[in-house]
């Protein structure tokens, strides 16, 4: 049940899970951040990995960054499972090769120093080969391709906007040289219009660096914008993956076809049928089986109480985890 | 390129202001200090006490233990707070005696403040069994109460030189700064910044001492004047009741003979005065610090400058 | 009914008065619907903050009038604002996480504003409680949680319970949807809309997604830079937006239909307030500028019931 994408594998996320004890010392609760996620990115492509608050989509993006350790299953990158990576060496050379960019502008980069302070760091300790007059050649040019002026590097964040602090995080994620680029929700905080100059530069990051994206978000029109294929998550499962337009435009998942509706389009009349539901994420404390959307959802069969639904391929390279949509075979309209 | 103004409360959440040093944050802070009348008095008062402390042969005339004046002289040009019980010239004693008080406060500051934060800031980001551990360390120190401790070891060292006192105060004040920059460094801790850093493959140690300290420098320099104004007000209390070592000059001294010799009642006031006085105007120094620090770091405390209101007459020509 | 006009915001600071907010003017109508839209720094939510008398120092209102029911808010004591505040017009803020009291109930922060402004007895304090969490569709049971027991969408939504409490003729909501994910969004703008319809009040409404607003206020207004740059009927701006910034700002949005379309933005940034260019201040950013656009500051020109601060829409020499 791999994500099959045509280009060779980077990444491979295999049955990732990932579970936190809350409550107090005493508790037995566990609460299910990620539960048995399995995908892969390939290749110069972007993917984007939506959903709402709660879904676990900033989990994996830590356990790709390796913040937190799975509870269970493993991720492979170059082949290579993570797990095996102990030494320090591995592990720099991890973090250089799958760096992280961060979602609040503000609070992403240390304002005690110049802006240059996180590139040179970066590239001190990733290409310690370099000269000290090498590393500052090399920070201004990830400066230029990220569209910032290489005088800049003098500056303090406080003298930065967010979009260019944003810009600032991923020229040192380029500073490494990395294959993946992982980007939690990079442009949520950023106004509308600087957005645009963020996603055009993550797609050139793509196309003339040759470097692959995760763009983790909850906005989906932005995920359209900039992704190759879409992932959908809803309380920790994968809900629906595909190539992006078959996805948006054949919606298989009953929480796809909702998120879909509920996004504003001021082009579009106002749809009804997101009005009845409240937007209320669950969070997934010592979930029983079954489908977990399966409250908020239009066409629950009795199934759907029982048996937790799996990823099956509805169309070429598309796959939904929907007992419906699975055993329909004309198209299942939840929410228009 | 335009550039945001920092200050202006915007939509987009504020910004921290730099706090360390560099060439244009240092330009920065001058002015910060100029404007702000705290600072002003503050600076220009520990400035005096500090020129007094490094050049005290050039204030006063007299030597303060040469006690070969006549007793209980009044104030004249010659002696310009008297003399004492021991025909010592007080004006001398306290010019002198301002060095012993500001190393005491200087070097209890510091020590004070480098042992709270290498232990809360420690505490702080491992978190876990090594933040339990420092912290129940900090909790015992901070239970205890402070003066009666250090009269205990005061005494138990027979008369503290001044090295016993600074050791002394240090060893019971840091643990209330601790707390402090502990709870500071635990809502930092969370910054992305930090965690970028980690992403990125820096070694714990790093992060702390360079990504996390710096940024917490308002609340260090906070901490070091207010540990150097208790460090004055304990040291001159200890050796007012006699556990300093009586031989040095220093003003908490100067009191204790004051009042070992009945200063106020026997017609000598300015004995027991001035001395108080001069502790009082160098706490007053350091609180005056204290406080312009805290408006500079924070704008929001700033005093409101009174606006005089145009009530809707204005007229622009041509907008 | 609430009229603001020429209102003027300065930010008294060290190094010099920045004005966020110049000379704006609007009116809001009885059971009118006004959108104000705009991005950071443009001096929306200082806006707010002036209307509704709620600004602290170092902001000051250096000009203007904001005249609620034929009286002018400015300038009045405390005392006097406190007889019309929650009654006659109340205030939704940003983020409930923050404007909400963490350590006591909902229910207790509900007799708060109650009895702050009127005197009340305990059943009568639940009865309304318990009917204001009812209109925006939260179980009255709620009364004793913990804001952080809620969610977020809940936690929004007793606030504009809270903002009902004397059903007031004028709510002012500050960006109430953006913590919210994308399906609690749309639900509580419904919400919102209908209670609007049902009860009749006034709602100004500021946000910096435009396309959120889209659907639910009558009429638009437009912030750049601290000047209003567009003002009208929703539908009007929408169909055909007339300011440089206003069109800018629609094609900003990557549509979930239609065709895949590269976008370009809106290149540059706002101008820094404290050094306000010459001329028209969108002019750096704006692809239609001529040259008399950096030396005449333009006003708001009225053009087929939009106002609009564009010198090219005044003579005429852009076409729409």
């Amino acid at each position: 049940m791999t994500d099959d994408s045509p280009r060779p594998q980077l990444l491979r996320a295999d049955h990732l899970t990932r579970h936190f004890k809350i409550g107090g010392a005493l508790s037995r609760r566990t609460l299910h951040a990620v539960d048995d996620v399995s995908f892969a990115i390939g290749e110069r492509e972007i993917v984007a990995l939506a959903g709402e608050s709660g879904s676990g989509k900033s989990t994996i993006a830590r356990m790709l960054a390796r913040v937190y350790k799975p509870t269970s299953g493993e991720v492979f990158f170059e082949g290579k499972p993570l797990s095996s990576m102990t030494s320090r060496q591995g592990r720099l050379r991890y973090s250089a090769l799958v760096p992280m960019v961060f979602q609040d502008p503000f609070s992403s980069i240390n304002p005690v120093f110049r802006v240059q302070h996180g590139v040179l760091r970066c590239l001190k300790l990733h290409r310690p080969s370099l000269s000290a007059a090498q590393r500052l050649e090399e920070a201004a040019r990830v400066f230029e391709v990220v569209g910032l002026n290489p005088n800049m590097l003098q500056r303090f964040p406080y003298e930065l906007s967010g979009g260019q602090r944003q810009r600032v995080g991923f020229a040192q994620a380029l500073a490494m040289r990395p294959k993946l680029i992982l980007a939690d929700e990079p442009v949520s905080m950023l106004d509308v219009s600087i957005r645009i100059g963020l996603l055009n530069l993550m797609a050139k990051l793509r196309d003339e660096e040759g470097v692959s994206i995760l763009y983790i978000t909850h906005d989906i029109a932005s995920a359209r914008y900039v992704a190759d294929r879409l992932i959908v998550m809803y309380a920790g499962q994968i809900a629906e993956t595909g190539p992006i337009e078959d996805v948006l435009t054949h919606p298989r998942h009953p929480y796809t076809q909702l998120l879909l509706s509920a996004v504003p389009d001021p082009r579009a009349p106002l749809s009804v049928a997101a009005e009845t539901d409240r937007g209320e994420p669950p969070r997934v404390i010592d979930p029983t089986p079954g489908c977990r959307f399966r409250w908020r959802c239009p066409l629950a069969i009795d199934t759907c109480a029982q048996v937790t639904p799996e990823l099956a391929e509805l169309r070429p390279a598309h796959e939904a985890a929907c007992h419906v949509a699975q055993t329909s075979s004309e198209e299942v309209k939840a929410f228009t | 390129m335009a550039m945001p103004v920092s200050g202006v409360p915007t939509e987009t959440p504020a910004t921290q202001a730099p706090d360390l040093g560099s060439g244009r944050t240092l330009g920065r802070f001058g002015r910060a200090v100029r404007l702000n009348r705290k600072a002003t008095v503050g600076s220009v008062l520990l400035l005096i006490f500090i020129l007094i402390a490094l050049f005290p042969g050039v204030i006063a005339h007299d030597s303060p233990t040469q006690d070969a004046y006549t007793p209980q002289l009044g104030v004249s040009t010659a002696h310009l707070l008297g003399t004492n019980h021991y025909g010592q010239d007080l004006f001398a004693q306290l010019v002198y005696g301002t060095r012993n008080v500001l190393i005491i406060a200087f070097v209890v500051g510091l020590a004070t403040t480098t042992i709270a934060v290498l232990i809360g800031v420690a505490a702080a980001y491992l978190g876990g069994l090594a933040d339990s551990s420092l912290n129940v360390l900090t909790d015992v120190l901070l239970v205890i109460p402070i003066f009666p401790l250090l009269i205990v070891i005061a005494a138990y060292a027979h008369g503290g030189t001044t090295l016993v006192l600074i050791a002394a105060i240090t060893l019971t004040s840091w643990s209330y700064t601790a707390r402090q920059l502990r709870s500071q460094a635990l809502t930092l801790r969370r910054r992305d910044f930090l965690e970028a850093a980690r992403v990125r493959g820096e070694r714990s140690l790093y992060i702390i001492v360079v990504e996390l300290i710096p940024t917490m420098t308002s609340l260090l320099v906070a901490s070091f004047l207010t540990n150097a104004l208790y460090a004055v007000l304990f040291a001159s209390s200890l050796q007012f009741i006699g556990l300093g070592d009586p031989n040095t000059v220093s003003w908490g001294t100067t009191l204790y003979w004051a009042q070992n010799n009945a200063a106020l009642q026997t017609g000598q006031p300015l004995w027991a005065i001035a001395p108080g006085a001069c502790i009082a105007v160098l706490g007053a120094a350091f609180a005056l610090l204290n406080y312009a620090f805290d408006e500079i770091g924070n704008p929001a405390l700033r005093p409101v400058r009174k606006v005089r209101q145009r009530k809707g007459t204005e007229q622009r020509a041509g907008k | 009914m609430l009229e603001v006009s020429g209102l003027t915001v300065d930010y008294i600071l060290d190094q010099g008065n920045v004005r966020a907010v110049d000379d704006v003017s609007f009116t809001v109508g009885r059971g009118e619907f006004l959108g104000i839209v705009g991005e950071s720094g443009c001096g929306k939510s200082t806006l707010l903050f002036a209307a509704a008398q709620l600004l602290a120092p170092p902001a000051t209102v250096a000009a203007g009038t904001v005249t609620f029911d034929g009286t002018n808010l400015v300038g009045l004591t405390d005392d006097q604002l406190c007889a019309m505040r929650w009654r006659d017009m109340s205030v939704v803020m940003q983020s409930a996480m923050n404007a909400l009291n963490p350590v006591t109930s909902i229910g207790a922060q509900f007799k708060d504003a109650m009895r702050a402004h009127g005197k009340f007895t305990s059943e009568e304090i639940a009865a309304r409680s318990a009917e204001v969490l009812k209109m925006v569709g939260i179980d009255p049971v709620h009364l004793r949680s913990y804001p952080h027991q809620l969610s977020g969408g809940m936690r929004q939504r007793s606030m504009i319970a809270m903002a009902m409490l004397f059903t007031p003729d004028l709510i002012i909501m500050d960006e109430p949807t953006s913590a919210l994910d994308v399906v609690a969004q749309r639900s509580l703008m419904v919400q919102i809309k209908e209670l609007q319809l049902e009860f009749g009040f006034a709602v100004i409404f500021v946000t910096h997604d435009m396309s959120l607003i889209s659907h639910f206020s009558d009429r638009l207004m437009v912030m750049y830079a601290g000047q209003v740059a567009e003002i009208g009927a929703t539908k009007k701006i929408f169909d055909r937006p007339l300011h440089p910034y206003t069109q800018g700002l629609l094609e900003a949005f990557p549509s979930i239909r239609g065709p895949r379309v590269p976008l370009k933005g809106i290149p540059g940034n706002p101008p820094d307030l404290s050094r306000v260019p010459a001329g028209c201040r969108f002019r750096p950013r704006c692809p239609y500028a001529i040259e008399k656009c950096a030396v005449i500051a333009p006003d708001l020109y009225p053009h087929d019931g939009t106002l609009v601060r564009c010198l090219r829409r005044e003579d005429g020499s852009l076409a729409s």
